[in-house]
């Protein structure tokens, strides 16, 4: 890699925030690690990595802003490709400090719970990223906590949400929950690429 | 007019018009706030949201106001966390994300009351939410529900949370502003809240303070809180004392840095800080009372533990079954599973005339066990089984069968056994237990183990000639037990009827 590769990827890093993103994502892991000591019932054993998870999908899709806007984009071919390497770098680091938050823990869903939730996590972020702008992002992995915590509920309170779109809800070696996840992480991933996140000429959202 | 006095009179006036055109000047920045809010435009995921997690379990509960208004008190500010703690807090981030705090610095307002208005419009708009989603289940509620009126206090509880949710957000994004502020404090704030009350244990815990907490906590939204005795405001007056301090005292904190105004924003803030620690003492020195809600004694007031006055619903089974109007939805499905039981003992020296519901009796046990027992005086009353088909966990198999082990054994042994003439102490006949079993219609969902307590007690043990005999016995119809009963019912007491004998 050229040092002028380097430097670009350097420059993006740094525009989209990535230093404080990398130290949230840390934070979020440390977190975990610090509630998983904690005495949980059922639910909060459960529903606990999901809003972690959630916090670092959320940290994920607001970097997915870009301060420049339209300027940006008129710079070089390399644009794509680069909100693609950060998008799948952050997720598969945020899913790593997870998962090694939780080793030794009794950590439920374990890591293979960790991968889909947070790539579909993502995904969902990524979506509203591209339709709803970078700042306003984290609507989307937010509600779908909301939804996500309500369906692990119904396991214990019939009847159960047996959808594989609210994945968080089914079993972690679940092959329906993981395809559902591993779909909306791709399109996520592909509207990112291909368009990016969405600008706003007035501003940067609602507000 | 003379020259004196002209200055003195007009001074007043310009007063008034002063105060008028800052009051309309107020209204003005309200409004252009309203319009610019980004709250308006999480009203959809709000409302889908509720109706996601929280209204379609509240319409699957039976049409009861206790249960729908209890449960609507847990779900309601969950589901409106996520959008009004993030509109919150991106709006009060607003200045520093765009960087202009020194641009809007020069203008005719201080920046506190700028930030209160910004905080009322988004808080305006979370409240609509709220009290829409409240109208929506309490409408249909109404036209639904056999008995009683809306319950307000967990409607007030719930709308005294939203400006605290605001608060707390808005100071978060106009302490903190960026980008990653507005999810982080939104995620902080569902964790405080949705995993604050698994701290709770007991009816001292001071956890209760929480604004999702409807009533104990191990008891919930049941059926028999607050059907025969009024809802107990007691606990929702200390959380709406909590979440109104909470505001008030991070609405002070917000005008601390403002220098004109430190003192008043302190004394603001001192004072919320007051009122939330004083509730969250009160909620320390609850206790459960008997009628299943949580009693503050400073709050307590005791004309509210008298009963509530009501004309019961019954049926026209040949023994009579009333209950309380508020389950008279259940009234079909109590007298179909006991049907053949009400047939069979109807008429019977020692069968009560009618059978009557009685309130359920809740008594604290260690940690958060409830125990939950009815003081009921021979067959003549009884409990309506909870969960009702409909709650969390309950189907219409499951009540049966409850009804069976609890209605049905209850009238069958007090019939057969003699109810308070049977001599104390002494063991049942194997004649006698027979004809319990047989009279007794167990659903198939009974297994052997939920009834092994009773076996010697008032059933035979499986496999046993007394179990034969009860099959033997419950072949025939209830109309022939019954007929064989009231030939043979005094000799079977006196224990002068053998296994042989039976039908």
């Amino acid at each position: 890699m050229t040092a002028v590769a380097v430097r670009l990827v350097r420059l993006h890093a740094t525009s989209r925030r990535l230093p404080a993103a990398l130290a949230l994502l840390a934070a979020c892991a440390a977190g975990l690690r610090g509630t998983l000591y904690g005495h949980w019932d059922d639910y909060g054993a459960l529903q606990l990595p999901l809003i972690f998870e959630a916090a670092c999908a959320a940290i994920i899709a607001v970097t997915a802003g870009s301060p420049f806007g339209e300027p940006e984009r008129a710079t070089g071919r390399w644009l794509p490709y680069l909100r693609l390497g950060t998008a799948v770098a952050l997720t598969g680091l945020a899913s790593g400090a997870l998962a090694a938050a939780g080793a030794g823990m009794p950590l439920a869903g374990g890591f293979a719970d960790i991968v889909r939730n947070v790539a579909g996590l993502t995904g969902i972020g990524l979506l509203c990223a591209t339709v709803l702008g970078g700042p306003l992002a984290w609507t989307g992995p937010l509600a779908y906590l909301v939804i996500g915590v309500y369906g692990l509920y119904t396991d214990w309170h019939p009847p159960a949400l047996s959808t594989p779109w609210i994945w968080p809800a089914r079993p972690p070696h679940d092959v329906g929950g993981a395809l559902c996840a591993a779909v909306v992480f791709a399109a996520g991933l592909a509207a990112i690429t291909l368009r990016g996140a969405r600008e706003h000429p007035g501003g940067d959202g609602p507000g | 007019m003379t020259a004196a006095s002209a200055p003195a009179a007009s001074r007043p006036a310009a007063a008034r018009r002063g105060a008028g055109s800052a009051v309309l000047g107020s209204g003005r920045l309200l409004r252009l706030e309203l319009r610019h809010n980004a709250m308006l435009w999480l009203l959809p995921v709000a409302f889908a949201l509720f109706w996601y997690n929280g209204y379609r379990e509240i319409m699957a509960l039976p049409p009861m106001w206790n249960l729908r208004a209890m449960t609507l008190q847990n779900r309601l500010l969950f589901d409106l966390m996520v959008p009004a703690v993030g509109a919150a807090a991106w709006m009060g981030s607003r200045e520093g994300r765009r960087s202009i705090t020194d641009l809007v610095a020069g203008t005719a307002r201080p920046r506190w009351s700028r930030q209160l208005a910004t905080w009322a419009a988004t808080t305006a708009w979370a409240e609509l939410a709220c009290l829409i989603c409240v109208a929506v289940v309490y409408l249909i509620t109404a036209r639904h529900a056999s008995w009683g009126g809306p319950l307000w206090w967990p409607v007030v509880v719930s709308a005294a949370g939203v400006p605290a949710l605001t608060a707390i957000g808005f100071a978060a994004g106009a302490w903190f502003p960026g980008r990653f502020v507005t999810p982080l404090v939104t995620v902080v704030v569902f964790f405080g809240l949705a995993f604050g009350t698994q701290a709770t244990s007991g009816d001292h815990s001071y956890w209760q303070i929480s604004p999702l907490t409807a009533g104990a906590f191990d008891i919930g939204a049941a059926p028999g809180v607050a059907t025969f005795y009024p809802y107990l405001p007691d606990l929702s007056i200390a959380q709406v004392m909590f979440t109104a301090g909470l505001t008030v005292a991070i609405l002070g904190a917000l005008g601390i840095p403002v220098a004109r105004m430190r003192w008043l924003a302190a004394v603001i803030t001192a004072a919320g800080l007051a009122a939330a620690g004083t509730a969250v003492a009160l909620a320390g020195t609850g206790r459960l009372d008997p009628h299943g809600m949580i009693a503050i004694p400073a709050l307590h007031d005791a004309a509210a533990g008298q009963p509530v006055r009501y004309t019961p619903a019954c049926g026209r089974s040949p023994i009579p079954i009333c209950v309380h109007p508020a389950y008279a939805g259940f009234l079909p499905a109590v007298t179909t599973a006991v049907g053949s039981e009400l047939t069979e003992f109807a008429g019977l020296p020692g069968a009560p005339a009618r059978i009557s519901q009685v309130a359920p009796v809740y008594q604290q046990e260690t940690g958060n066990g409830i125990n939950v027992s009815a003081h009921v005086s021979g067959a003549s009353e009884f409990i309506v089984p909870d969960p009702l088909p409909g709650q969390p966990g309950g189907t219409r198999t499951q009540f049966a069968a409850n009804l069976a082990e609890g209605l049905g054994l209850q009238l069958a042994s007090y019939v057969i056994l003699g109810g308070a003439d049977q001599s104390a102490g002494a063991a049942p006949s194997q004649a006698k237990l027979a004809v319990i079993a047989g009279s007794v219609r167990f659903p198939s969902s009974v297994e052997s183990r939920d009834l092994a307590p009773l076996y010697g007690q008032v059933l035979p043990e499986p496999g046993s000639p007394a179990s034969l005999a009860a099959k033997r016995f419950a072949a025939l119809s209830p109309a022939a037990r019954h007929a064989w009963l009231a030939g043979h019912l005094a000799a079977l007491r006196a224990g002068r009827v053998s296994l042989a004998q039976l039908p």
